[in-house]
């Protein structure tokens, strides 16, 4: 009995099908954090090392990784229902479709109001510049991708005191949009407020955030899905046009944008997107190899959200797109006021108390046993059994490299005949495959 | 007892840490408190650069029990002139190539005996440097004899 299973585990919206699913080792191979098994020709998934980056789903090819979401239908449970839109979402159309009838088409479809999650973004970025000031100076993290939240919860456990411990812009629209119809006599209950999600991770975050903590948030629809939905009714028929009344800055529908959240602060600021490059950031100022960096946005996707797994448009024509509608409103703001996001005092001072993200656990999943002498014992006899392996890294054992089979091998999960050069060693099949690989490759001969 | 060696190669830059990451991960996977590896990936690292930077060639050896990590590096190279200069903050004999990478601001010996428990230098010039670095896990006290 290895340490491995004694946490609780993470939800994950991540699901594997099996019945479609042709064991291709496709998904095992670029998992960032090798939680993927292929047992009885089918992809598994290890609960407590996946942290929901979605990276797997978008390399299966046969679909069989789907990211569970909330049927569209509970919506109808609610009088009120609220669309929480992310800006990435306009983002999927072509410009020459307006937001205006792309709204009016969610409002179609059963929507009351639609709000976008960029709302928060003035309210979260003043907070996170106040929480930098009043702490000591160090290299914080924002909180924004929670797939990178995970991941440093479970592979770099001593970063999580950098992790700005403040809510993200989600968060902050969903509490203001509820207090706005709460404010006007609307009954708490009958608001329903479901978020519009570019991938798997945030309906994670949504349905478990923190250990104690409650969503604001009824349910998530995946992005791809709206998409279709408010694709096919503007096909059908012109849609009516719904007059916006959004109190948006430029900046803000660039937040999602890998940059977004950097170009807020002052000092040194880095964006990084792409698993592959936060893994090795991450890695570096772990230890302490990067110095003197005052605030990181880490994304999992590359080009953040706007290459979500959900997303249905190119990622650089959807980049395109925004930056084309921060320009545009940036100009329409020239000639109007903006009115304050929130111009109610006491609410005001009631969202600022319900800000902090409680406490963050780690769940570290890298000691291999339940104390120090067991685990010394099995990275004893992994370090031997690697040594004979033959380092190919073929993934016909079912494990993503060979480090990681012998891994399994040493925890009991899987047993040394699994690896195929170890049973191919009948003198015939040893001199075709020699051929290819070498003898040095077989186990002892 | 696990036991590793690392092969340290003078003058290249771009590798320097390689060992100290192979040796975090170890620690990780043995469940040693953070503040612990911090303490021995920021020494480790250290003592890496100052081979990588001063030596031509050089060996780590890693022992870890289950009570602490022992670090022995060894290294051909021009030694150390005065070990007591060497370990005051800032004093440096890095050339000025070596300074442009960013590289011997004099903090290294400095910082290898902040985050060791346990130090000792050995250095004969024009032959080379032995450094003996020891760190305790949490709740394994370093003992009074040392």
């Amino acid at each position: 009995m290895t340490n491995q299973s004694t946490h609780s585990e993470f939800y994950h919206a991540l699901t594997i099908d099996s019945n479609m699913c042709t064991g291709c080792t496709n998904c095992m191979r670029v998992c960032p954090t090798e939680a993927i098994r292929i047992r009885q020709g089918k992809a598994v998934l290890n609960k407590n090392k996946c942290v929901d980056c979605g990276e797997c789903c978008r390399v299966c090819p046969v679909k069989a990784i789907y990211i569970k979401h909330d049927d569209f239908s509970e919506i109808l449970k609610y009088r009120y229902r609220i669309a929480l839109v992310p800006a990435v979402f306009i983002g999927q159309f072509s410009q020459q479709i307006r937001v205006s009838e792309i709204y009016a088409c969610m409002k179609e479809l059963g929507f009351t109001h639609i709000y976008e999650v960029e709302h928060g973004v003035g309210l979260v970025t003043e907070a996170y510049r106040n929480y930098m000031e009043q702490q000591a100076p160090k290299t914080y993290i924002s909180p924004f991708c929670p797939a990178v939240v995970r991941l440093i919860q479970v592979r770099f456990p001593s970063l999580i005191p950098n992790i700005i411990h403040i809510k993200v812009p989600l968060d902050f629209a969903a509490y203001t949009i509820i207090g706005r119809l709460c404010a006007a006599g609307i009954k708490r209950e009958e608001i329903g407020v479901f978020y519009l999600t570019p991938c798997a991770a945030k309906i994670a975050s949504v349905k478990s955030p923190v250990e104690g903590e409650k969503s604001e948030i009824a349910g998530v629809i995946n992005m791809d899905i709206m998409y279709n939905k408010v694709r096919q009714i503007l096909i059908n028929k012109p849609a009516a046009v719904d007059p916006i009344n959004h109190t948006l800055r430029g900046i803000d529908v660039l937040y999602g944008l890998s940059g977004g959240e950097a170009m807020h602060y002052a000092g040194r600021c880095f964006a990084i997107d792409g698993m592959k490059n936060v893994i090795e950031f991450l890695e570096q100022l772990e230890n302490d190899k990067i110095q003197d960096v005052d605030f990181i946005e880490l994304r999992a996707c590359d080009q953040s959200c706007a290459g979500g797994v959900l997303t249905s448009a190119n990622r650089f024509l959807a980049i395109e797109r925004l930056k084309n509608r921060a320009k545009h409103i940036d100009t329409l703001n020239k000639t109007r006021s903006l009115p304050s996001p929130c111009v109610n005092k006491q609410f005001l001072e009631s969202l600022k108390s319900n800000i902090d993200i409680p406490e963050i656990k780690p769940r570290n999943m890298l000691p291999i046993g339940n104390n120090m002498q067991e685990s010394m014992a099995l990275l004893e006899q992994m370090k031997q059994l690697e040594a004979s392996l033959p380092g190919v890294h073929c993934g016909l054992c079912g494990a993503p490299t060979c480090h990681a089979f012998a891994e399994d091998v040493v925890l009991g999960m899987a047993e040394t005949n699994d690896c195929v050069f170890n049973i191919r060693q009948d003198p015939k099949t040893m001199a075709a495959d020699s051929e290819i690989w070498g003898i040095d490759k077989y186990f002892e001969l | 007892m696990i036991t590793e060696t690392f092969h340290i190669a003078g003058g290249n830059f771009s590798n320097a840490g390689e060992a100290s990451s192979r040796v975090k991960k170890i620690l990780k996977q043995l469940g040693v408190d953070q503040c612990s590896i911090k303490r021995t990936v920021v020494a480790m690292y250290e003592a890496e650069v100052n081979i990588v930077a001063h030596a031509w060639e050089g060996n780590m050896k890693v022992e870890i029990d289950s009570e602490k990590i022992r670090i022995t590096g060894t290294d051909k190279g021009p030694g150390i002139a005065d070990i007591e200069k060497a370990m005051q903050a800032g004093f440096s004999t890095a050339s000025q190539q070596v300074r442009e990478m960013g590289f011997g601001a004099g903090m290294g010996l400095p910082n290898i005996k902040n985050n060791t428990d346990f130090l000792d230098i050995k250095s004969t010039p024009g032959i080379g440097t032995t450094l003996i670095m020891i760190n305790y896990f949490a709740g394994h006290d370093k003992p009074k004899h040392t």
